[in-house]
């Protein structure tokens, strides 16, 4: 995390932002930091001077050492310098210069960076087809080299791999956007659009979904129904069909249909956002067409059935059939593959008509001599064409000359070529597409999944960041255990200083998130309000909870604790006054509040675990603290090393009451006693190396109560963010801004 | 693929071109040492750190707000990120260079406490108008909540906010105008030994 660490002076150069609403005073940075002032600039200056005497030295070609995460490459100045606008060629490569070894570190992939000084030596730029995609993207980006640059033996393979990537990747980034973005729809049109789009959503959309299917597969068969023979005409003898048998039972099922699917169309129509874009889309035009011909028929005059304009109408009463494509995915992936071909199906039908036309000439002019020949004139031999070519052969025309048999020949050999050509390239679109849908299914159901594992992952890191820090923090109060700081990273050092910068300014503090709160959603929970440290008020929630938590215990393990308890809480307050560390006034005067010091407010448990060295003043060992609560309080007692043995062996048998916070229980606060209580946890919390093995089912159980109002914790950063974009960025006058610039 | 046919969305990819990427490169490491208080060894420790993460030469926001999320865990860092990026923008053009990244941060670890307070109070302000007002305060105290993230404790809500906002700026706000000037804040922060202290105790070695 090396880059991470060069920018923790950033991070904490910002956090001066902070200072003016902090509600407690900050503490002192981790170790005492050079006044600045005077010395950055003179060891500069004589840098300057040297690197000026070695820039002059390095005039004449010489041979650089490139060391890249300990490879060794070595090349010409000269070499490097023939194209200057990348990292390498320019003097960028300066900033990565290491004055003690004389060489340039790149903390960078080895491998990839061969190909590139190759592409110094030699003028190509490679592709290793073993690499993947991005990380060769991002190393070519990193020295600066444009892609274009790819040599042609692999530019076609490197555009390949890169079209397929990005594809996938803004596949998946549009189902997860359609997945993440639908906030709570915010009107009755939205939801109904959405139930529409997605019938998986709720129970009424897909009983709406369903119903809408049953009615288009009942209009269908009605209309095929309707023309079969149903028994004879009574009066005239005639075989008639069952519509006309039938003809109001058929009616009213037809009205019925057609009320369903107006219905439904006008239901569409209101709730779509874009009513034009709906109205000119295709689904509804297929909607329309499956409808208008009932109304037309109703307003026109019925004679019968015998107007021409009414039978055609009622042909299209068969369109109904393609409502169904909203209802099959496998329909929608063949009118798609159909509308991605039209230029091969556009190809086939013109080589076909091609073909039909000149063979129909042909065997036209073959055939005419022929007494009564059906070959009567060319658009007449069409038709036998186009049977042959297909190969169908009814043999209702036959060509009775030997040129018309030989013509005939070759059609049906001809036929056959030409309808194979443009097929397998139908097909792999068709394929290709098919997959795409499949695989865009199977991604939507593994995502949820993954995403969890995710975020579990992430949380479990920050879960162990916040547990090492605290640890640090013991340790750092506790002078007896100078034992345990063996080697100080500066960085940590810093970036933990940071850290309880911000715990102090919004006087919080950060807690190891427990693995329900993990499973569940991660950073998505929703906030519980309620202990407001700040103000006396909150603090009734706690009590509670601590109280029947403590209530547990005493039951669990025995009244030896409680002793060692109370003894631990009024050593801590005497303790806290020295402690300069925390904000004094705060803690005065919720110590004040106090009526029963079992009810531990936030602020107070915030203390005693950072005074885990209040222990100190009788010695027992402090690596067997435990931080517990207590229902009474008065009686101190010097815990003896016997109890500490028996507390714990206790505490180890019921692993329910371990770590959790330091809300309330038995908080093992060194390695030792807590890594033997993640051994015994179950396996779901091994996964958590510090203490947070917590069953916080208890917690939250408990918890619960207090909830009053549960908001969304993207609430406050939405509304931050609401506010920022709404309001408007006066660029100013350059005064304000030079004023920084002129140091 | 119209959207009103169905929820599967196919991508058609035709051959464009590739997106031409800015690449943008600082000048020399002579001339930053020399316009800022950083030496040589710092300056070349910073870039590489930021090569590192913007191959590109150029910060944006989206790269502001996951370097800062990385330092802080649990944390929703856009709003906070999206106000330091706003006085990191010197020229407004909605992209940070090396080099004006260096000059700010050089203010900031090696600027005078009165520098310093400036940037704090360009921080606060981000409508420029030269007057910060209980609003502005607001903007930034939520934005240093969503720092928490909410795996806090205690844990806090709007009205928290809202009533810590109201503390601070009653306390910067001491004639009661309903807005402060820059020479209040600065007369005030620097009056207040709490807050002169904290701001030294962040500052940091590279």
């Amino acid at each position: 995390m090396a880059s991470v660490a060069a920018w923790l002076p950033f991070a904490r150069a910002a956090a001066i932002g902070w200072v003016p609403l902090a509600k407690n005073p900050l503490p002192p940075p981790p170790f005492r930091i050079p006044t600045s002032g005077g010395s950055p600039s003179s060891p500069s200056t004589s840098t300057t001077s040297a690197s000026a005497t070695t820039v002059g030295e390095r005039r004449c070609d010489e041979k650089l050492i490139i060391n890249i995460s300990g490879r060794r490459f070595e090349c010409w100045r000269s070499t490097l310098e023939k194209y200057p606008d990348s990292l390498l060629g320019s003097n960028e490569k300066e900033f990565f210069y290491d004055e003690d070894t004389h060489e340039y570190f790149f903390d960078r992939d080895p491998d990839v960076f061969r190909v590139i000084l190759n592409f110094y030596r030699t003028g190509k730029l490679h592709y290793p087809k073993h690499e993947c995609i991005a990380a060769y993207d991002e190393e070519l980006a990193f020295f600066g080299i444009l892609p274009d640059i790819i040599g042609d033996c692999c530019y076609e393979d490197y555009r390949d791999r890169k079209r397929e990537n990005t594809e996938r990747l803004i596949d998946d980034r549009l189902h997860e956007d359609e997945d993440k973005t639908q906030p709570k729809p915010q009107s009755i049109r939205e939801t109904m659009w959405r139930a529409f789009e997605n019938p998986q959503v709720s129970t009424m959309a897909s009983v709406f979904y369903y119903v809408t299917g049953f009615f288009i597969a009942v209009s269908v068969i009605a209309n095929v129904l309707d023309t079969v023979a149903c028994g004879p005409d009574p009066e005239t003898g005639y075989p008639r069909s069952c519509g006309e048998r039938f003809s109001r039972q058929f009616f009213c099922l037809d009205t019925a249909c057609v009320m369903i699917f107006t219905v439904e169309y006008f239901l569409r129509l209101y709730a779509a956002p874009d009513r034009l874009k709906f109205v000119r889309s295709v689904m509804s035009v297929i909607d329309v067409v499956a409808i208008m011909p009932y109304y037309i028929g109703l307003f026109m005059n019925q004679k019968g059935e015998v107007s021409g304009a009414f039978v055609t109408l009622r042909v299209f009463r068969v369109f109904r059939i393609f409502k169904f494509s909203r209802h099959s995915q496998g329909l929608r992936v063949l009118g798609y593959t159909l509308k991605s071909c039209a230029s091969e199906l556009g190809f086939l039908l013109f080589s076909l008509t091609m073909a039909i036309i000149i063979f129909a000439t042909v065997m036209y002019y073959a055939e005419k001599s022929v007494v009564h020949t059906k070959f009567t004139s060319i658009p007449a031999a069409f038709w036998y064409t186009i049977v042959t070519m297909t190969t169908l052969g009814y043999g209702d025309m036959v060509p009775k000359t030997w040129a018309g048999k030989l013509v005939g020949g070759v059609c049906s050999l001809s036929g056959v070529l030409v309808i194979a050509l443009p097929v397998p390239v139908i097909v792999s679109n068709f394929s290709r597409i098919y997959h795409q849908s499949q695989r865009a299914d199977k991604m939507k159901a593994q995502r949820k999944a993954r995403q969890i594992r995710i975020r579990l992952a992430r949380n479990a890191t920050s879960n162990a960041f916040v547990a090492a820090k605290r640890r640090r923090e013991q340790h750092s109060d506790d002078p007896n255990s100078s034992a345990e700081k063996n080697f100080v990273n500066p960085f940590e050092l810093q970036h933990h200083h940071l850290l309880r910068c911000l715990e102090l300014t919004t006087d919080r503090e950060f807690i190891e998130m427990g693995p329900d709160a993990l499973m569940s959603s991660g950073a998505g929970t929703s906030l519980i309000p309620g202990s407001n440290a700040m103000a006396g008020l909150g603090r009734f929630a706690s009590p509670t909870s601590h109280f029947l938590l403590n209530r547990r215990k005493w039951w669990c393990c025995g009244p030896r604790r409680r002793r060692k308890n109370s003894y631990k809480l009024s050593a801590d307050r005497a303790n806290n006054i020295n402690n300069a560390n925390n904000s004094g006034d705060e803690f005065d005067e919720e110590l004040v509040d106090l009526r029963v010091p079992s009810s531990l407010t936030p602020r107070t448990s915030l203390t005693l675990s950072h005074n885990v060295t209040a222990i100190n003043v009788i010695p027992p060992p402090p690596e067997q603290q435990k931080q517990l609560l207590q229902t009474s309080t008065t009686s101190i007692t010097i815990p003896s090393l016997l109890q500490h043995d028996v507390v714990l062996h206790s505490n180890v048998l019921s692993p329910l009451l371990s770590a959790y916070n330091r809300f309330d229980l038995n908080y093992p606060f060194d390695k030792g006693s807590r890594n033997q209580l993640n051994r015994k946890a179950n396996s779901l919390t091994t996964v958590y190396e510090h203490g947070s093995t917590n069953e916080t089912t208890v917690d939250e159980l408990l918890l619960k109560p207090d909830v009053g109002r549960v908001r969304s914790p993207s609430s406050i950063t939405d509304y931050a963010s609401h506010r920022l974009t709404n309001t408007s960025l006066i660029v100013d006058e350059q005064e304000t801004v030079k004023i920084t610039n002129k140091k | 693929m119209d959207d009103y046919s169905s929820s599967v969305c196919y991508t058609d990819f035709d051959d464009e071109g590739l997106e031409t990427i800015k690449r943008y490169k600082p000048r020399s490491l002579e001339e930053l040492a020399n316009r800022t208080k950083f030496s040589k060894k710092e300056i070349q420790l910073i870039y590489q750190g930021f090569k590192q993460e913007c191959p590109s030469g150029i910060v944006n926001e989206q790269t502001f707000k996951h370097i800062y999320g990385q330092f802080f865990p649990f944390a929703d860092t856009s709003s906070y990120a999206h106000l330091i990026f706003g006085t990191f923008d010197l020229r407004s053009s909605g992209c940070v260079t090396f080099e004006d990244f260096l000059v700010c941060l050089s203010t900031l670890c090696r600027g005078s406490l009165e520098d310093r307070l400036r940037w704090i109070f360009q921080l606060y302000d981000t409508k420029k108008s030269g007057k910060l007002t209980q609003d502005d305060f607001h903007l930034i105290v939520c934005a240093v909540y969503s720092l928490l993230g909410n795996v806090s404790s205690p844990r806090y809500d709007l009205e928290t906010i809202r009533e810590h906002t109201v503390t601070v700026f009653q306390r910067f706000d001491k004639l009661h105008q309903g807005y402060i000037t820059i020479q209040d804040f600065m007369s005030f922060c620097l009056n207040e030994p709490t807050i002169v202290q904290s701001i030294d105790g962040l500052r940091t070695t590279v």
